[in-house]
């Protein structure tokens, strides 16, 4: 048994089950997320939300893929076919690749590499080209407008971002993301680091795309953004991508200040819960707040957006960053 | 005459100066102040049994009827005071009492003096709860509905019949509640001008037959035009809705109709859709059928291919317009025919001088004239609003009318001379030649009647010869008149569409003078007087009897369809526009022949309104001056007949059947149900 | 002090934490949602939904083709077409009414002097093909028929207030 799983075809394997054992709870996930998204907004704007599909609205989600497999795909004409239809699958595939590194609990991680943080900014980064690839590809205007908007925003809030995550890189000394969460065994880092916390939300907010920042669909203008022209499957595609961003960035929220799969506190009934199950509350925490945040703020102006990412955030984290490397330094925490 | 004296009055502050003689109302008229008025209309006799137009006079101890009040110097009238609003409001809830409140299902609806004026004199509610009073509605004939619950007695309706139409058959019977307005006896209203009771009735009480329930005011088209049915040159009013005509209403024009206008032209218009020719016609083999316009065209150059000029004719119909007219003629003119003639009646009319064949006088030298004398003619008949003109100067004035011709009754005393043309040379010799002599202003009216004859010629100079003898033709005055029936007639001649150098006359083509005729709406003569061998191009708007005869029919457009312009029978040229689009695939006459000529490898030089416009200008210089009338010249040509040729033949009516007498007239349902009505009854078996 | 009292707040989020707040409170709220096909809110007696042609109770057709309704519509839907019916009384040939240029403003009614025309009821009215909105008079009177007992109804509930 242990010299199948030594073998390259049992390693193969192995991960492939991993990577099953991962996928599939997520896109259940992100699919009762969509129905829990409009419960939420729908409680707030004191409506009932999806009550009718099954008890509770329970099988809305069904419904909704249902409904979205039945449809037809259309190509628009003058549309560049081959980019049109790569750009969602590209979108979807890069969501899931970057939970290769997520742990969940202690060890359980796909690939528990030392550099998770650089690999999953390089994803995330990368997630720009499917935006773009769909905005250009559709050639359409509102389309094309709604691209290149969410890639100047995307790659406004990854600076802020990247000096968020260095500060708390600082603060554990390693990249790999096990290691960032056994760091706040003491204290979990949105306590001392909390302005840093703010803005790394913020962040993931715009870097999601998500109300109040969700100028690259904006509805009244763009009509939908970027996925205006697609349909069917390939919209699908884009919004499952999206909301499995969604709970990455609520993971990796969770990883980095929320501390991971860590009890609150370290006493009997609390830490006799499994770390998993702490994990998914907090990551539905944070999901919750996401959906509260879209519920309760009004879209950005375009400008507005990138002077809050430019101006604001860019010189807080800076001079945060500064300061805790010099808090660090002078009081001799810097971790070996 | 003597002058006017003129009297200061002052009018709600304001200062204004009126005739002796005027009423309080006519005053406050000039002075700008509107006075609410049921029975008083300025072409009535005052009858002040409204009391709507009650004012307040200084001094005067209650209110007073300012209709009916006659103005002295220095009188102050007030129109607008507490004391008058509310006398106003009085007035009219008296009104309203025993009025129905039918507005919805009225046909007066929207258009009612009644409404306007409760609405902006009257008051906001009732204080009558008791029974209306209610009335039978009398028979006035086809064309008058009545609703006589809605009357309010204002007897506007009996002084017209009366005063204007010369028929006295309505009066009121009864008195206060109990009033009604009838007939006496139940019979159909005889006169050609009542569907003027319908405009002058201010309530809904007497409305329009033909018209009834089909629309409301507010959703009609209005379009100006001219009536063409008679030669009055009546301004018109078409109100249509969609492509229907749905009435026609005078307009006020004073020189010409005033405000009246005659049946035939206000209830015929539903021959609009009947036995409309709304498709081109070939005969092939003997029958007609359906064609297209370039079949139609094909076969009509097909037959003129190789035609010599001369073996073309053409004749214009009574009911043309200008526009038409002058392009057929020039049509005719590129083929090189001079074959043609406008006279389908076969009248001897003399195109070589205007004061020949126009009613010289003018409409409104009937007001100024004197003595009239009628040659073969029935004035109620030809021209009803012209015929009761003449009955207003001989009602007030007095005026003597004779006759020459068939005895009829124009509505006035008329005295009788002869009855054929021989009797024009006594006149002098007889009584009423020294009434004639004795004039200033002598009228010689000589009907279309009179020259459709053998003898036509010398009818017409020998009444030109009457007319210089009683020095009546000068330079302020010419009194020599034609009175035409159609409203085409004399545009026709002023554009000179008679044979020309070594042109056929009618009845030179008619018998076999000419291969092909050219028929614009020519119907007056029996088909059957055309030779057998002749290829006939019938053009025009309904399927009459000459259609039957034609070999080509060209779907025209009626008087209400096209805009044209018509000279009236006192060479006033006006212009009528276009109501309604022709039906199918009829078009405005003069593209017809455009599009025709075109084919005919002659293509005419215009091909817009305005530029067929400017070639009836070039073609007679009296078209440029709409609605003007030239100022009488001396004239010292004479026609070409000869005086002493007359015929000891009577004259005979030219018009027989009012109702029927052109191609709309015969088509309408309405005018054959007033034929009907109208028609003389037989004579019983006891008589 | 005001510009540091502004730096303060924003930089210490009160805004976004009492917007936050307030739809954090909404969250709890009872919800408002009727569940429509099973459940519904009352209708007014005003309510103005799918249009209906009255008849007198004997079953003659009220309307009497004044027009008003016509001549009042804003949207200019209705198209009638009246003359004399063999009984010589005003009666429309065609009540035309498009259905999909009608706001409901419901002018027509007030404009009716014989309340023959009235807006039901009636909301679901929605077809499948735009013909069907196309109303013509049969149409109409057949909804009246269908609606008179709670037409009537409604008229009487509000005359007092007419």
């Amino acid at each position: 048994m242990t010299d199948f799983l030594n073998s390259p075809i049992g390693v193969l394997s192995l991960t492939l089950a991993q990577a099953l054992a991962l996928l599939v709870p997520l896109l259940i996930f992100v699919a009762y997320l969509t129905w829990a998204e409009r419960k939420i907004l729908g409680a707030m704007q004191l409506r009932k939300g999806p009550n009718v599909v099954g008890f509770f609205g329970l099988l809305q989600p069904f419904a909704d893929a249902g409904k979205m497999l039945m449809k037809e795909t259309i190509v628009p004409a003058g549309a560049s076919r081959v980019l049109f239809i790569m750009a969602p699958m590209l979108t979807f595939s890069l969501a899931m690749i970057a939970w290769a590194v997520i742990p969940v609990n202690e060890g359980w991680a796909v690939a528990d590499i030392n550099v998770g943080v650089l690999y999953l900014f390089a994803i995330s980064s990368l997630g720009v080209y499917g935006i773009i690839i769909a905005g250009w590809a559709s050639n359409s205007k509102y389309a094309f407008l709604g691209a290149l908007r969410s890639a100047a925003q995307m790659v406004s809030y990854e600076v802020s971002m990247g000096f968020v995550i260095v500060t708390v890189l600082l603060c554990v000394g390693s990249l790999n993301l096990t290691d960032v969460v056994l760091a706040q065994k003491t204290v979990w880092f949105f306590i001392p680091l909390f302005p840093m916390f703010v803005i790394f939300f913020i962040s993931t907010l715009a870097e999601t795309n998500r109300a109040p920042f969700d100028l690259p669909e904006g509805e009244s203008e763009l009509v939908a953004g970027f996925f205006v022209e697609y349909s069917a499957m390939t919209f699908a595609l884009f919004f499952l991508g999206e909301y499995a961003n969604m709970i990455l960035m609520s993971s990796l929220t969770t990883i980095l200040f929320l501390g991971g799969w860590l009890p609150p506190f370290d006493v009997a009934p609390l830490n006799l819960v499994p770390g998993p199950v702490w994990f998914i509350l907090k990551v539905c925490f944070c999901l919750f707040v996401f959906v509260w945040v879209r519920a309760t703020f009004p879209r950005y102006r375009y400008d507005q957006l990138m002077r809050l990412g430019w101006k604001v955030f860019l010189p807080i984290s800076l001079i945060w960053l500064v300061i805790t490397a010099g808090v660090l330094k002078v009081a001799g925490w810097l971790p070996t | 005459m003597s002058e006017v004296k003129l009297i200061k009055v002052t009018v709600d502050g304001k200062e204004v100066e009126v005739p002796l003689g005027a009423t309080a109302l006519q005053a406050a008229e000039l002075a700008g102040a509107e006075i609410p008025r049921f029975c008083y209309h300025e072409r009535l006799s005052i009858a002040g049994n409204c009391r709507m137009c009650l004012v307040e006079v200084e001094k005067a101890p209650k209110p007073v009827a300012s209709c009916a009040f006659p103005v002295m110097d220095g009188m102050k009238i007030i129109t607008d005071s507490p004391t008058v609003r509310n006398a106003r409001r009085g007035v009219m809830e008296f009104l309203l009492i025993n009025h129905p409140l039918d507005c919805p299902i009225c046909d007066q609806g929207g258009e009612c003096d009644l409404q306007d004026q409760a609405m902006a004199y009257g008051g906001d509610s009732s204080r009558y709860h008791e029974n209306k009073r209610s009335v039978t509605d009398k028979y006035l004939g086809p064309l008058i509905k009545t609703i006589m619950t809605r009357c309010i007695q204002c007897t506007r309706c009996v002084r017209f019949a009366t005063e204007v139409a010369g028929v006295p058959e309505l009066g009121a019977v009864g008195r206060g509640e109990a009033m009604e307005i009838t007939t006496y006896v139940e019979k159909a209203l005889s006169s050609e001008l009542s569907g003027n009771l319908i405009d002058i009735c201010p309530v809904g009480a007497l409305t329009s037959r033909p018209y009834a329930f089909m629309t409301r005011p507010w959703e009609l088209t209005k379009t100006d035009s001219i009536d063409v049915l008679d030669a009055m040159g009546t301004n018109i009013r078409v109100d249509a809705r969609g492509p229907d005509v749905l009435r026609i209403l005078p307009r006020v024009h004073e020189e010409v109709n005033e405000e009246w206008m005659a049946d035939r032209g206000r209830f015929s218009f539903d021959a609009l859709k009947k036995r409309r020719l709304d498709r081109p016609w070939i005969r092939e083999g003997g029958k007609l059928r359906a064609a297209s316009w370039p079949e139609a065209f094909g076969a009509i150059a097909a037959k003129f291919k190789g035609l010599p000029g001369e073996r073309i004719g053409a004749v214009a119909g009574g009911l043309a317009d200008a526009e038409s007219i002058v392009a057929l003629k020039d049509l005719m003119g590129a083929l090189g025919s001079s074959n043609l003639d406008c006279r389908e009646d076969g009248a001897a009319l003399d195109g070589s001088n205007r004061a020949f064949y126009l009613f010289n006088s003018g409409i409104t030298g009937i007001d100024v004239a004197d003595a009239v004398i009628i040659i073969g003619s029935n004035p109620r008949l030809e021209a009803p609003v012209l015929n009761s003109r003449i009955r207003r100067k001989v009602m007030n004035n007095r005026m003597p009318v004779a006759a020459i011709g068939p005895r009829a009754d124009l509505t006035y005393p008329v005295q009788y001379l002869g009855d054929g043309p021989a009797a024009i040379a006594e006149v002098l010799g007889g009584a009423f030649g020294e009434v004639l002599r004795n004039a200033k202003r002598p009228m010689i009216l000589v009907g279309r009647g009179a020259l459709a004859r053998l003898d036509g010629a010398a009818v017409l100079a020998a009444a030109w010869g009457l007319a210089q003898s009683l020095n009546a033709v000068r330079e302020d005055w010419n009194g020599f008149n034609l009175l035409h029936t159609q409203g085409g007639q004399v545009a026709a001649l002023d554009l000179g569409f008679l044979p020309g150098q070594g042109g056929k006359g009618l009845g030179a083509m008619l018998g076999g003078g000419v291969d092909a005729l050219w028929l614009l709406g020519a119907d007056a003569f029996d088909p059957a007087l055309i030779a057998p061998g002749t290829f006939v191009i019938y053009q025009g708007h309904h399927g009459d009897r000459m259609a039957g005869r034609a070999d080509v029919i060209l779907p025209g457009a009626t008087y209400l369809e096209k805009d044209g312009t018509y000279v009236s029978t006192e060479g006033r040229v006006q212009r009528g526009r276009r109501g309604v689009f022709p039906p199918g695939e009829a078009r405005e006459d003069w593209r017809i022949i455009r599009a025709a000529s075109e084919l005919l490898g002659h293509p005419l030089p215009y091909d817009d309104l305005f530029g067929v416009r400017s070639r009836l200008v070039g073609a007679n210089p009296v078209f440029e001056r709409v609605d003007e009338l030239p100022p009488p010249a001396v004239v010292s040509a004479i026609p070409a007949g000869d005086a002493g040729a007359v015929g000891s033949e009577p004259f005979v009516p030219f018009i027989t059947n009012y109702y029927q007498a052109d191609v709309m007239g015969r088509a309408s349902d309405v005018m054959a149900e007033c034929a009907r009505t109208h028609a003389p009854t037989p004579a019983m078996a006891a008589e | 002090m005001a510009t540091l009292d502004r730096i303060a707040r924003s930089l210490l989020l009160t805004e976004i934490i009492s917007g936050m707040g307030l739809t954090l409170r909404a969250f709890f709220k009872p919800k408002a949602t009727i569940n429509y096909p099973s459940e519904r809110s009352p209708l007014s007696p005003r309510f103005r939904g799918e249009h209906a042609l009255r008849r007198y109770p004997n079953g003659e057709e009220r309307c009497i083709a004044c027009k008003l309704c016509e001549a009042v519509c804003p949207a200019v839907c209705i198209t009638i077409e009246s003359e004399p019916r063999e009984d010589a009384s005003r009666r429309t040939t065609r009540y035309d009414l498009d259905m999909t240029k009608c706001i409901y403003c419901g002018l027509c009614e007030e404009a009716c002097p014989v309340d023959a025309i009235v807006l039901g009821p009636n909301l679901e009215f929605a077809t499948e093909t735009r013909e069907e909105l196309l109303y013509n008079k049969e149409k109409l009177l057949d909804n009246g028929d269908r609606w008179e007992p709670v037409l009537a109804a409604r008229l009487k509930a509000d005359a007092p207030f007419r």
